[in-house]
C-alpha cells in the first residue's frame, strides 16, 4: 500500500483489556532497603501500576499524538515480502530543507524524537531546516514486524533507506543513537551514496588498534587519560558488569522473555522503566509520560515481544560488524552525553568513521533527544549548517531557511 | 517453632486466581521455523497453558508431594533472623543409615529429591541405606525467605548445617547439584572433617588450576592432553556460556526488575523455567502434569518465584564463585553427558580431594530426577562396602552389621 495517514487509534477493547490485567497484578516482595540495587524499587512499580490502572488518561495522551503527522505505507524488504512501516514525517516549509532520518532503539520509539520536530523543521535565524522522518523500526510502535528469521542491521538499514527513496529523498542524512547507530552504520556501508552524512550519540566500536587506527592507537597510547575519560571507563566497565543482563537475554532467549512481556505489563514497564531511569541523565519523568511511553510498547501493532529480537538477529548475523576493508568516508559527526551507557575516550570515535564533527555536553544521557532536545539539535544544526563540516552534503537541499 | 509436620495445601483462592490469570493470558507472536532457538517454542507454551488451566489437576499433585514426609522448622542465621524452613525428612528403617543432606538448585526445589528417596532410603544387605533430608532452599517451596540483603552462600550453608543438627545428624553427608553444589562445597569448607564427613556433587565445577594455588594441578593440566570426552564437555560449556546464560546474567544483576515479570505472569514464569527443563536435560520425556507440576511449586511457593532468583545477586555479590579451595574432605563427583558445565577432572581436582569419580553417557543437569538409578548407583558405590567412602560417618555405615 502506498502512503496512508495514520492515526493511533487503540480500540476500546485493549483499553479494558489492560485494565483487566492491571487489576489482576500480582507484585513480589522485595528486600529491605534494597533501593535500586537489585532493580526497580516496588514503590515506583506499584504507583505506576496503579495510575496505569485509574487515573492515567491514555485518550489524551493518544491525542497529543496524534499531533504529529504520521503516515504509514509498505516497504519490501529482500526476503521479508512487504512489511508495513509506521513514521513520522514532519516537514519544513523550506524547499531546501535537509531530509534527515531519524532511527530509533530499543526501548526507544518515534515518540523519543517529538521534542527534536519543532527545533529542526522550523525557521530560527541562520540554522538550517530539516525535514524529519522518524519511523517505527518493524516490530515497534505501529509497525509491522517480519514473520521469518534473520531481519538485522542490513534488514533495517533497508526499510529505513527504502523508506527515504519512497518519500522522494534520494539524498538524505541520519541521526541515530542505540539500535540506530548499528543501523545508520549500516546504511553508510550499504548506501553511502545516498546517505551523505551520519550522527550519532553512540559511537560504539573496539579500542584503536594498532593495526587498524595507527596514529590514533599511538595517540591513545600517549595522551594521558583526562577525568571524564576516566569516569567514562568506569561507567563503561560498571554498565557491562551489572548493566546488561537485559541484552543477555535479549540476545539470545527473546522468545522465552517475550512470553513475560506479552503478558505482564506490570512485568513490561518494569522492564523498560528501569532503563528510563537509569539510562538517563536525572531526566524528571513524570508518571505519564512513563506511561505513554511503555503503552507504546503495550500497544504496540507486534506486541512488546517483537520488539527484543533485534538483539538476536543482530548479533546473529553479527552485521553490525564493519564490512573488511570498507572505510566509511562520509562526514560523520557525534555527540558526547555523559550519562549515555558507554563513555570511551572521545578520542576513540575517529576510528568509527570520518570523524569531523565533535560535540561534547556536561548533562544529557541515552536518550538525549528527549532528555535535551536543544542540546542535540543545536548540535545537528552545527553539524549540517553553514560553516558546519557537513554542510551541502545533499544536493540543491542545503537547508538554507531563506528559500 | 519447632518441627511442625507439615501438609501442603494451597489454597482455592489461590487456584481460583491462577485461573483467572491463565484465562485472560496474552501471547507473543512467533517466528517461522523459529523451534527451540529463540527459547521456549509458542505451541508448547499454548498447549502447556491451557493444560494448566484445564485439565491439569493441582491437587492429585499436592496429594502425591504430600505422600513424602515434609516438617517446618524455625532455622536462626547470623545477622537475618528466624527462618522458617520446610524440609523432607525421610528415615530409613535402619538406625544406622548415613544421614544425607540433598540441597537443590535453580529452577530445581525440594522434589528433585522424590525419585531418589525410595532408593536411598531401602535397606539391604547389599547396599548402603541413608537418612534423607531435603530442605527447600530460603526463598523457594514452602521456605521463608530472607528478607533481608546479603544472604549469600554461606547463609544458606548455615541453613543446611543448623537444620542437620537440629535433626540429631551431627555428622553427616551431603548431595548437590546446580546451587546445591556451590552450597554443599562452601558447607564442607566451613564444617567439614568435624560435621561434613564427605560431599557428592553431579555438577563438579571449577575453574582452570592456577599454579599459585595448587601447582602440581596446574603442571599437570599443561601437560595432560584433553580426551575427546573432555574436548566435548568444554564445547557444550562454551555452548551454554554463549546462548544459554542470559538468565543467569539478569538474575545475577536485576533480580527485582526480572522478579515483576515473574510474580505476576503464570506464563512467562512458566517459559521462563519449561525451557531449561528442556535445554538442560538429556531428552528427559516431560509430560506435561510433570512440568505444571514443577512451575506450579514455583508459582505457589510461599516467598512466590521472585525471590527464588536473588540466590545470583547475592552470591555474585560475596564472590562466591571464587571461594573454592582444597579441602580433604571425601569428594565424589559424577559427571552426566548433558551437564551444563563441563571441565576436565583435573579442574574439579585442584579444589576437592576427589575419592570417587563415575562418568555417564546419559542424564543432564537434574540427574537425580532424570536417571535416579544412576545418581543412587554412583552414591551406593561411593559409600558402599569396599567403597571410597565407606564408614565414613562413625557408627553409620547405612549396614546392619556396623
Amino acid at each position: 500500500m502506498s502512503e496512508q495517514p495514520f492515526k493511533v487509534s487503540i480500540p476500546d477493547s485493549e483499553l479494558d483489556f489492560l485494565r483487566k490485567k492491571l487489576e489482576l497484578t500480582r507484585f513480589p516482595d522485595e528486600l529491605d532497603e534494597a533501593g535500586w540495587d537489585y532493580g526497580v524499587p516496588l514503590t515506583d512499580v506499584k504507583r505506576l501500576v496503579a495510575r496505569w490502572k485509574d487515573g492515567f488518561d491514555w485518550r489524551a495522551n493518544e491525542a497529543a499524538i496524534n499531533a504529529l503527522p504520521q503516515f504509514t505505507r509498505d516497504i519490501e524488504v529482500d526476503g521479508h515480502g512487504k512489511l508495513n512501516i509506521h513514521y513520522v514525517h514532519s516537514k519544513s516549509e523550506a524547499q531546501n530543507a535537509i531530509p534527515l532520518l531519524y532511527v530509533h532503539g530499543w526501548p526507544g520509539h518515534f515518540l523519543e524524537a517529538t521534542k527534536l520536530l519543532p527545533l529542526l523543521t522550523s525557521a530560527d535565524s541562520d540554522s538550517p531546516v530539516f525535514h524529519v522522518v522518524v519511523p517505527s523500526l518493524p516490530g515497534y510502535g505501529f509497525s509491522e514486524t517480519t514473520k521469518k528469521k534473520g531481519f538485522a542491521a542490513s534488514q533495517y538499514a533497508e526499510v529505513s533507506h527504502k523508506l527515504m527513496l519512497s518519500l522522494g529523498y534520494t539524498e538524505y542524512v541520519t541521526v541515530g543513537g542505540d539500535w540506530g547507530y548499528w543501523i545508520t552504520r549500516r546504511i553508510q556501508h550499504l548506501y553511502p551514496d545516498h546517505a551523505k552524512a551520519w550522527h550519532t550519540t553512540y559511537p560504539r566500536g573496539n579500542a584503536p588498534q594498532l593495526t587498524s587506527n595507527p596514529i590514533i592507537w599511538l595517540r591513545h597510547l600517549l595522551t594521558p587519560y583526562t577525568q571524564r575519560d576516566r569516569e567514562g571507563l568506569k561507567r563503561s566497565s560498571d554498565f557491562v558488569e551489572k548493566g546488561r543482563g537485559y541484552n543477555h537475554i535479549q540476545s539470545t532467549k527473546p522468545q522465552t522473555l517475550g512470553y513475560s512481556l506479552a503478558d505482564s505489563p506490570a512485568g513490561l514497564l518494569a522492564w523498560i522503566y528501569e532503563k528510563l531511569v537509569l539510562w538517563t541523565d536525572n531526566y524528571p519523568w513524570s508518571d505519564d509520560e512513563v506511561l505513554t511511553w511503555v503503552s507504546i510498547y503495550w500497544f504496540s501493532r507486534a506486541g512488546p515481544a517483537a520488539s527484543i529480537r533485534i538483539y538476536y538477529e543482530i548479533t546473529a548475523a553479527k552485521d553490525q560488524l564493519d564490512t573488511p576493508g570498507a572505510k566509511l568516508s562520509n562526514p560523520f559527526g557525534v555527540s558526547f552525553f555523559p550519562k549515555e551507557l558507554f563513555a570511551p575516550p572521545i578520542s576513540w570515535a575517529h576510528t568509527r568513521g570520518n570523524l569531523v564533527f565533535k560535540s561534547v555536553h556536561d548533562r544529557g544521557g541515552h536518550f538525549s533527544a528527549y532528555e535535551v532536545p536543544e542540546l542535540l539539535a543545536s548540535d545537528v544544526r552545527r553539524f549540517f549548517g553553514k560553516g558546519g563540516p557537513a554542510f551541502g552534503v545533499v544536493h540543491g537541499k542545503d537547508g538554507s531557511p531563506s528559500n | 517453632m519447632t518441627k511442625q509436620p507439615f501438609t501442603l495445601h494451597v489454597p482455592d483462592s489461590e487456584l481460583e486466581y491462577l485461573k483467572k490469570k491463565l484465562e485472560v493470558s496474552r501471547f507473543p507472536d512467533e517466528l517461522e521455523g523459529a523451534g527451540w532457538n529463540y527459547g521456549a517454542p509458542l505451541n508448547d507454551v499454548k498447549r502447556l497453558v491451557a493444560r494448566w488451566k484445564d485439565g491439569f489437576d493441582w491437587r492429585a499433585s499436592e496429594a502425591h508431594i504430600n505422600t513424602l514426609p515434609q516438617f517446618t522448622r524455625d532455622i536462626e542465621v547470623e545477622g537475618h533472623g528466624t527462618l522458617n524452613i520446610h524440609y523432607v525428612h525421610k528415615k530409613s528403617k535402619l538406625e544406622s543409615a548415613i544421614p544425607l543432606l540433598f540441597v537443590h538448585g535453580w529452577p530445581g526445589h525440594f522434589m528433585e529429591v522424590s525419585k531418589i528417596l525410595p532408593l536411598l532410603t531401602a535397606v539391604s544387605p547389599d547396599q548402603p541405606s541413608f537418612h534423607v533430608v531435603a530442605f527447600s532452599l530460603p526463598g523457594y517451596g514452602w521456605s521463608d525467605a530472607p528478607k533481608k540483603p546479603g544472604f549469600a552462600a554461606k547463609q544458606f550453608a548455615e541453613v543446611g548445617h543448623k537444620l542437620m543438627l537440629s535433626l540429631g545428624y551431627k555428622e553427616y553427608v551431603t548431595q548437590g547439584g546446580d546451587w546445591g553444589h556451590i552450597i554443599t562445597r562452601t558447607m564442607q569448607q566451613a564444617y567439614g572433617g568435624t560435621h561434613i564427613k564427605a560431599w557428592h556433587t553431579n555438577m563438579p565445577t571449577a575453574g582452570p588450576p592456577q599454579f599459585s594455588k595448587t601447582p602440581l594441578q596446574f603442571l599437570k593440566f599443561l601437560v595432560t592432553p584433553w580426551t575427546p570426552k573432555e574436548k566435548a564437555g568444554l564445547a557444550r560449556t562454551m555452548q551454554f556460556r554463549q546462548s544459554g546464560n542470559g538468565y543467569f546474567q539478569e538474575q545475577s544483576t536485576k533480580p527485582q526488575t526480572l522478579g515483576y515479570s515473574l510474580a505476576d505472569s503464570p506464563v512467562g514464569l512458566l517459559a521462563w523455567i519449561y525451557e531449561k527443563l528442556h535445554d538442560w536435560t538429556d531428552n528427559y520425556p516431560w509430560t506435561d502434569d510433570e512440568v505444571l507440576t514443577w512451575v506450579s511449586i514455583y508459582w505457589f511457593s510461599k516467598a512466590g518465584p521472585a525471590a527464588s532468583v536473588r540466590i545470583y545477586y547475592e552470591t555474585n555479590k560475596a564472590g562466591d564463585w571464587t571461594t573454592a579451595r582444597w579441602t580433604k574432605v571425601p569428594c565424589g563427583a559424577s559427571y552426566f553427558a548433558r551437564e551444563l558445565v563441563q571441565v576436565p577432572k583435573p579442574w574439579f581436582g585442584a579444589i576437592a580431594n576427589l575419592v570417587f569419580t563415575s562418568d555417564h553417557d546419559s542424564g543432564g543437569h537434574f540427574a537425580a530426577f532424570e536417571v535416579p538409578e544412576l545418581l543412587v548407583g554412583d552414591l551406593r558405590k561411593m559409600y558402599g562396602v569396599g567403597g571410597p567412602a565407606f564408614r565414613v560417618v562413625p557408627g553409620k555405615s547405612g549396614y546392619a552389621t556396623a
